[in-house]
């Protein structure tokens, strides 16, 4: 496993995460691909609190993806939706989980506040 | 154009066809077996001894399942056919089907060859109508008993499989039955066309993911009978109403979708054939709209907007922490990202509408745990309004897309490029704050204060909405006042300035009562008077404002929704009689319609025109337009919550006469609810 993945969820263990809410219960397996095997992360949110174990346990939803485009996830650099349709990861279980999955990984990077557009000028004629 | 096109559908699966079932591709006006936002047939075409069919008599008995009576050629002063052909074809599961039936009346034995051509581009919906050139890669495989056609690029994988019942000859393009049939006999077989989305390893993704078999057609069919029985039933002495509120409810029914989310759950899918998906405006207003009849359809817009609310800064999706999502698309666009749609949260009003969705859900049935369940999500969208929507700081909701190459440029109902302008026709620049952005504001923080103190026992949150509501009306009704023409002004600009022109948005005002009570009478002038009204209702756009064409999408046709609305307003502000004036009005139109209630028909003058012109390319059925008929009927019957119970005060104008919605269901249990005309009453004069 990459030293990126190790972190990420050492992080998510420790400091779970504050955009999920309290009333979150539920497991998420990640299966993650590297050369030369699999990796299994067990994600448990009990609450809206985060643990993290190396297990292949049955869970509420399982992703499979390469370990390369999980790091461009939890980067916030790839959506998970779209990835998903893509065929780029795949998912088993229950669907809303997936729709979590955005929930545990950092936002998009270079999103800007609606205020800090520019404004633009009406039509001249 | 779409108005002659036989449809079945089920959610987010349907099927376009000619009049004689068959699927041709045609650019303007699209036909083929769709789902998942992805045509997977786009030719089916039949054909007896190398002629094709034409119809007697078309037939659909229910909104799944439909039925051609066919014979060859093209009849000329009279039919003479040796042999006729019956299709009847339904959604079945995650299927279509197709039961031919040959019969033959040559006084002889016969040999027919029945020949089925095949084929499918796997377009996006979005897509159909562009000239757009497949980046990925087609394939069709002859397989015993199957034909396989195919689209892969890169990994995203769609399929889809024909096969018959009966022995058949397959090639690539299609396939061939020979028959031979005894004098007077007949020959029947069923084609199977399933549609599948499938992952790298060959297996459908939604096997893999818990959810429920989708029903087959006994199933849909008790559904039905089920979903009729539970839902109220209306008498009126007009024909028209009672027609156009049975047909609603059937339509509502078949636009039901259970999202892979919430698997157990139905919530409106927006409409056919291009939004047959989740949406947020949509499926809000539209679930908003039926609350009388079918309430907990609300449930579940609810559940599903709240699980995917944004939490997240994102420019291509034009997101925001708190925002509730515009529309969400499976296609193969938004799975590599052509467009922002998966999800797109780029409109500013579905957020405040979606508080005010939860509070109005509880009025009506009083499930306080719901309310509960989704504070988080509710106090989030609040919070969007003041954070995120308040571009300009001035205590006003705007938009201004981010994504400038694919996001919309409008982010209210009217989403059209030029929807929004000055009086003039000029087109304002950004970010625009529309008015009825700013109604939907004071009435999402009105309710937003009351869940707040009623259940979720905040006292100091609801002081405080309640002010920034009274304070958000004050100045609105400063800023947003046109005195030289005494209305509202569209919208602001991003300088401040009022966008001039006179719409049906002020029309939504009065729905959220955010109108001075000393201005409405002059509002209700305007919505009535003739720059707006067009008899059969309210235009989105005033005749005679620069922008102003009758057969304009959002610059001046009418809006079923749009006038419910508007007539709910009216009634709020005490104008009953005006308000069934519209009523009337857009229900004497969905009869022009065979009481299917289309999303817009044209705004030319009732008089001119005698009878309402259908928008070209506008969506039908349309779960906005269908929900429609429930709102306008409990404006007439001046249906509303009070704690418990259920007012009713009707104000039925003389066309209806007398009418009855029976078992009304809501905290109250089940209520009846009976309107007959006000003795003095006369009919009005545009009817």
């Amino acid at each position: 496993m990459s030293d990126a993945t190790a972190q990420f969820f050492a992080q998510l263990g420790r400091h779970g995460h504050e955009r999920l809410l309290r009333k979150t219960s539920g497991t998420i397996r990640f299966d993650l691909t590297r050369p030369g095997g699999v990796d299994h992360w067990l994600v448990t949110i009990t609450h809206g609190q985060v643990r993290v174990s190396r297990e292949k346990a049955a869970a509420d939803a399982v992703i499979g993806a390469d370990e390369q485009l999980f790091e461009r996830m939890a980067r916030g650099e790839v959506k998970p939706l779209p990835a998903w349709l893509r065929n780029d990861i795949t998912a088993e279980g229950r669907f809303r989980f997936v729709l979590l999955l955005e929930r545990l990984f950092d936002p998009p990077p270079g999103a800007r506040h609606p205020r800090s557009v520019p404004p633009i000028s009406r039509e001249v004629r | 154009m779409t108005s002659d096109r036989i449809r079945i559908l089920d959610g987010n699966i349907f099927v376009l066809s000619e009049d004689n079932g068959d699927i041709i591709d045609v650019r303007t006006n699209p036909c083929g077996f769709f789902e998942l936002d992805t045509r997977f047939l786009s030719r089916w075409v039949l054909s007896v001894n190398g002629e094709r069919l034409h119809p007697l008599a078309v037939h659909e008995p229910h909104y799944f399942e439909a039925r051609f009576f066919l014979v060859p050629g093209t009849p000329t002063h009279y039919v003479d056919a040796k042999v006729s052909v019956i299709r009847e074809r339904s959604i079945a599961g995650i299927s279509f089907e197709e039961r031919l039936t040959v019969l033959n009346h040559c006084p002889t034995a016969a040999e027919y060859v029945l020949h089925i051509e095949v084929d499918s581009d796997f377009a996006p919906v979005l897509a159909v109508e562009q000239r757009r050139v497949a980046p990925g890669r087609l394939y069709r495989r002859v397989e015993e008993g199957h034909l396989r056609l195919g689209y892969v690029r890169e990994r995203f994988w769609r399929e889809t499989t024909i096969s018959a019942d009966d022995p058949v000859e397959i090639d690539e393009r299609g396939l061939t039955f020979r028959v031979r049939l005894d004098r007077n006999a007949r020959w029947t077989t069923t084609l199977h066309v399933t549609g599948r989305v499938l992952r790298p390893d060959g297996e459908d993704v939604r096997n893999r993911l818990h959810r429920r078999r989708r029903p087959g057609r006994p199933e849909l069919r008790r559904d039905l009978r089920r979903w009729l029985t539970n839902a109220p039933r209306l008498s009126c002495d007009w024909d028209t109403m009672t027609h156009t509120y049975q047909r609603s409810l059937v339509d509502l029914a078949g636009l039901r979708y259970s999202p892979l989310t919430l698997p157990t759950q139905a919530m409106p899918a927006a409409g056919l054939p291009w939004a047959a998906t989740i949406t947020g405006r949509d499926s809000v207003l539209t679930s908003l709209q039926a609350l009388p009849v079918v309430p907990e359809l609300a449930a579940a817009t609810l559940r599903m907007l709240g699980i995917d609310q944004s939490t997240v800064l994102d420019d291509f999706r034009e997101e925001e922490p708190g925002k509730i999502l515009r529309e969400f698309r499976y296609g193969e666009m938004a799975a590599f990202e052509e467009h922002p749609l998966s999800p797109y949260f780029g409109s500013a009003d579905v957020t405040p509408l979606y508080v005010i969705l939860l509070d109005e859900y509880e009025r009506w049935t009083g499930d306080v745990d719901l309310v509960r369940e989704f504070e988080a999500e509710a106090r989030a969208a609040l919070r969007w309004i003041d954070e995120y929507g308040d571009i300009r700081g001035d205590g006003y909701v705007w938009y201004q897309r981010r994504n400038e190459r694919t996001g919309l440029v409008n982010q209210c109902w009217k989403d059209s490029p030029d929807a929004i302008s000055y009086r003039d026709g000029r087109l304002p620049g950004q970010p625009r704050a529309t008015c009825e952005l700013q109604g939907y504001a004071y009435d999402a923080k009105r309710r937003g204060a009351r869940l707040a103190r009623e259940i979720w026992h905040d006292p100091a949150y609801a002081d405080r909405l309640e002010r920034e509501a009274a304070e958000l009306k004050r100045r609105f009704n400063r800023d947003f006042w046109i005195a030289d023409g005494e209305y509202y002004a569209l919208a602001l600009d991003g300088d401040g300035e009022r966008v001039d022109a006179l719409s049906s948005n002020i029309g939504h005002l009065l729905w959220s009562g955010i109108v001075d009570e000393a201005r409405a009478g002059k509002i209700v002038e305007h919505l009535l008077g003739p720059a707006l009204f067009s008899g059969w209702g309210v235009r989105t756009l005033g005749a005679g404002q620069g922008r102003y064409n009758p057969l304009g999408y959002h610059v001046g046709t009418v809006w079923p929704f749009d006038n419910a609305l508007i007539a709910w307003g009216l009634r709020r502000y005490g104008y009953r009689r005006e308000a069934g004036v519209i009523a009337e009005g857009i229900i004497a139109a969905s009869a022009y319609f065979d009481g299917r209630m289309p999303e817009a028909f044209a705004g030319f003058d009732r008089e001119l025109t005698r009878y309402p012109v259908r928008y070209p390319t506008a969506n039908s059925p349309q779960a906005l337009a269908t929900g429609a008929t429930f709102l306008l009927l409990r404006t007439l019957l001046g249906l509303e919550p009070y704690g418990e119970y259920l007012v009713v005060a009707p104000e039925v104008p003389a066309r209806f006469g007398r009418i009855e919605l029976l078992d009304i269901p809501g905290r109250w249990g089940r209520m009846d609810a009976i309107g007959t005309v006000h003795p003095g009453a006369r009919t009005s004069p545009v009817a």
